[in-house]
């Protein structure tokens, strides 16, 4: 084992810094702020570019994919300070779809999507949910048909989020009605200004904009179907895996956690400071030991996927694990400055980086997204401790 | 950056997994708890220093493997699993202290024979119950060429059976200003008391009282600096943190083979998601353990001090371990809950780990120090 950065990582890590340092403003990380992951328009747009020209996209990938072909490990250090400056990186595209068709693509799915999104030139909205498929992913019934040469896609998705910003939908269709359930799906990656496709906004409690998408008679390539057909339900629970170790880096953590204890030490409005109080300051020091420990997991994962495997339970324990402490982190945040704490941070009267109340909305998401803890544990059970399935 | 073992220390990690499973089964732990025994277990010490074990982190100068403090953790990991009898983490300590706080001499005196099995010792710094209190417990004055010890040191692990105790204490010499010295203790020697005391789990712990001891110059240890002594203290947790890990993976693997094996409703209960959710609560709990162990221990053997690791180690393991054996209670229901089962065993070694050297309060209170909220 080894716990320090290598001079190479190190080096890496230093060059990611300076180049946030030099690129993304302050004014970037407001407009990040406002906007969350909508973060394909203006000059967000632009930085995103400026990430793609440094090859940071594929930076995993086989350079014959437009990679740079470092490992997972230089993935992880780079999300993590993205992550720490709130700077957009790295998104479900770039870890979740890519090696989602690097490991299962036809020759000709990898030649076509993987050099433009290591370019920063495609995103993907990611089309798994259903208003009737959410836990249940695998009743899916958005299906799609081979016509000729062409899929045609009929059904509706929802929370798909950035479908009205992305260029492309990544989207799991039902192939084979007949089948039982978890054999007859498939994965589509579909323009997203084919016609056909119409998206509605849906507003979530922190203020940011996810969508509902409906397809009508959709028309693709047939080429468009990535890997196999009725192969899709071993591809997007692999990819889930990979998902779940991006969504949780705790690098986010680490600045929410940092951001608490400098307004512990800030004065309120009532004149008294939370670090004086002892159960606040034993909170405190609960959250460092524990966003220490999201951030060791992280680090665990991308050293397992390192030796090429795709560590399910460390990821899955990361994912539980990380989005609990999340809601902690925004409770303690928001507790500890007393009614300051409901002041909206843009508020005047709102303690300088005391805007935990965003934090306390955005962190039920982690929590049920990305898989319900609830069936995450079920799978540490199960695939980590070989107790029996119960039908799920 | 690499949070994998290597192969290397994979193979030492499944040798001492057989080594244990074999020479340290639940009937010697037993054995060894009860009022009457010494707490030694002859047969064990005896395979265990055939192996190398004692010597995994001495230098090879004085018989040693010359391995880090990273690998000894590794033993304390498979030791806890298996509940090995703790005058082997005395013995391993107490080498551990002496290597960072002894004269080339006194090195030379006591490390090869432990290395060897022919020496049982153990390690009494600072306050048992706060590693981070460092203030010796005893006094030492100067008496000619000599010194003459006094005060009462309580909860010296394996005390009564230890041939040389390894302790702190405050000097006066005048005209010097005072200092902190180390000391070898002669458990043998005039004016020195030793009394058992009676814990719950049966562990050996003793109260040592010191009336005018008199030691010579050659058995002090001179002028440890406050990084050196926090340095043994946070070695010492450390190293428990990596037992603890150990012990509750056990108490995770034995409970969940149990409720694979329990039908009730005609049906394992391993099937019925709330066992399920026990099960990964005790693994994500446990995982957070045995990669803050694994990291504070990892530092330290790199000479760091590591207060922020080791604080952040100690507040995971004292509750990991802790919670895991109270839920698999839960889980084994009546069948872990008479005696004859062996799970109170992991479940007594949990409670008296979880205090030992500060518990999660405790060690919060060392972060809290850390990141500036408190003195």
């Amino acid at each position: 084992m080894e716990f320090e950065l290598d001079d190479d990582q190190r080096a890496w890590r230093e060059e990611v810094r300076a180049f946030l340092a030099e690129n993304f403003s302050p004014e970037l990380l407001t407009l990040r702020k406002e906007r969350g992951y909508e973060s394909n328009d203006g000059v967000l747009l632009d930085f995103r570019r400026k990430v793609g020209e440094k090859g940071w996209f594929g930076l995993n990938w086989p350079k014959e994919y437009g990679g740079l072909a470092l490992g997972p490990i230089y993935q992880h250090i780079l999300v993590n300070e993205f992550e720490y400056w709130g700077a957009p990186g790295p998104d479900l595209t770039v870890t979740s779809v890519a090696p989602m068709i690097m490991r299962n693509g036809t020759e000709i799915n990898k030649q076509e999507w993987l050099p433009p999104i290591a370019r920063g030139e495609i995103t993907c909205a990611v089309g798994y949910s259903e208003p009737n498929a959410g836990t249940d992913l695998a009743s899916l019934r958005t299906k799609a048909e081979l016509d000729g040469d062409e899929w045609v896609i009929n059904g509706q998705k929802i929370w798909n989020s950035q479908a009205h910003v992305a260029s492309h939908e990544w989207l799991c269709v039902r192939t084979d009605p007949e089948a039982p359930k978890h054999r007859g799906i498939s994965v589509i990656m579909v323009p997203i200004d084919t016609p056909g496709i119409e998206i509605r906004p849906l507003i979530t409690w922190d203020g940011f904009r996810t969508n509902e998408t409906f397809f009508t008679d959709v028309r693709v390539p047939r080429t468009n179907l990535i890997g196999e057909v009725n192969r899709g339900w071993q591809y997007i629970t692999g990819a889930l895996d990979l998902e779940r170790g991006a969504l949780t880096n705790a690098g986010d953590l680490r600045r929410a956690v940092d951001e608490i204890i400098e307004a512990s030490r800030l004065v309120r409005s009532d004149g008294t400071r939370p670090m004086d109080n002892p159960d606040v300051r034993r909170r405190i020091a609960q959250l460092e030991a524990d966003v220490d420990v999201a951030v060791l997991m992280g680090m665990e994962a991308a050293s397992l996927l390192e030796t090429g495997g795709i560590p399910t339970v460390a990821v899955t324990a990361e994912k539980i694990f990380s989005s609990e402490l999340r809601q902690r982190i925004a409770d303690l945040g928001t507790q500890m400055l007393g009614l300051d704490g409901v002041l909206s941070g843009s508020d005047p009267f709102a303690v300088p980086g005391g805007g935990f109340e965003k934090l306390y909305r955005s962190a039920p998401l982690l929590r049920f997204g990305g898989g319900a803890n609830e069936v995450l544990r079920d799978v540490i059970a199960q695939r980590g401790h070989g107790m029996p399935g119960y039908g799920r | 950056m690499r949070l994998t073992l290597t192969e290397e220390q994979r193979e030492l990690s499944t040798m001492l997994r057989h080594l244990f499973a074999d020479a340290c089964p639940p009937a010697l732990v037993r054995k060894m708890k009860e009022p009457g025994s010494d707490g030694i277990p002859t047969d064990l010490w005896k395979t265990l220093a055939k192996a190398g074990v004692f010597g995994i982190a001495v230098d090879d100068q004085y018989g040693g493997e010359g391995a880090g403090l990273f690998e000894l953790g590794l033993v304390f990991a498979e030791a806890g699993r298996a509940l090995c009898p703790t005058a082997v983490y005395d013995t391993l300590g107490f080498a551990v202290a002496l290597a960072r706080l002894g004269s080339a001499e006194q090195r030379a005196a006591y490390l090869p024979r432990l290395v060897a099995g022919d020496l049982r010792a153990t390690a009494a710094v600072g306050n048992p119950s706060d590693a981070a209190d460092l203030r010796p417990g005893l006094v030492a004055q100067r008496t000619g060429d000599g010194w003459s010890l006094s005060g009462t040191l309580m909860f010296v692990g394996n005390g009564a059976t230890a041939e040389t105790i390894l302790v702190t204490a405050r000097a006066s010499a005048f005209p010097e200003p005072e200092r902190t010295i180390g000391v070898l203790l002669d458990p043998a020697r005039d004016g020195l008391e030793v009394t058992a005391l009676s814990t719950f789990a049966g562990d050996k712990q003793a109260r040592i009282e010191l009336h005018d001891y008199r030691a010579t110059d050659a058995e002090v240890l001179d002028r440890p600096s406050t990084d050196d002594l926090a340095w043994v203290a946070n070695a010492l947790v450390a190293l428990q943190c990596m037992e603890m890990v150990g012990g509750a993976t056990a108490v995770l693997e034995r409970t969940v083979d149990y409720v694979k094996v329990r039908e009730q409703f005609k049906r394992p209960i391993a099937s019925f998601q709330a066992a399920q959710h026990h099960v990964a609560n005790m693994r994500i709990a446990i995982e957070g353990a045995r990669l803050s162990a694994a990291q504070a221990v990892w530092w330290l053997g790199r000479g760091d001090v590591a207060r922020r690791a080791v604080a952040i180690a100690k507040m995971h393991a004292s509750e990991a371990y802790k919670w895991t054996t109270l839920t698999a209670h839960q889980l084994h229901g009546g069948m872990g809950y008479v005696r004859e089962t062996d799970l109170h065993l992991w479940s007594e070694r949990a409670k008296v780990t979880e205090i030992k050297g500060g518990t999660a309060d405790v060690a919060a209170g060392w972060l809290q120090r850390e990141l500036g909220l408190a003195r």
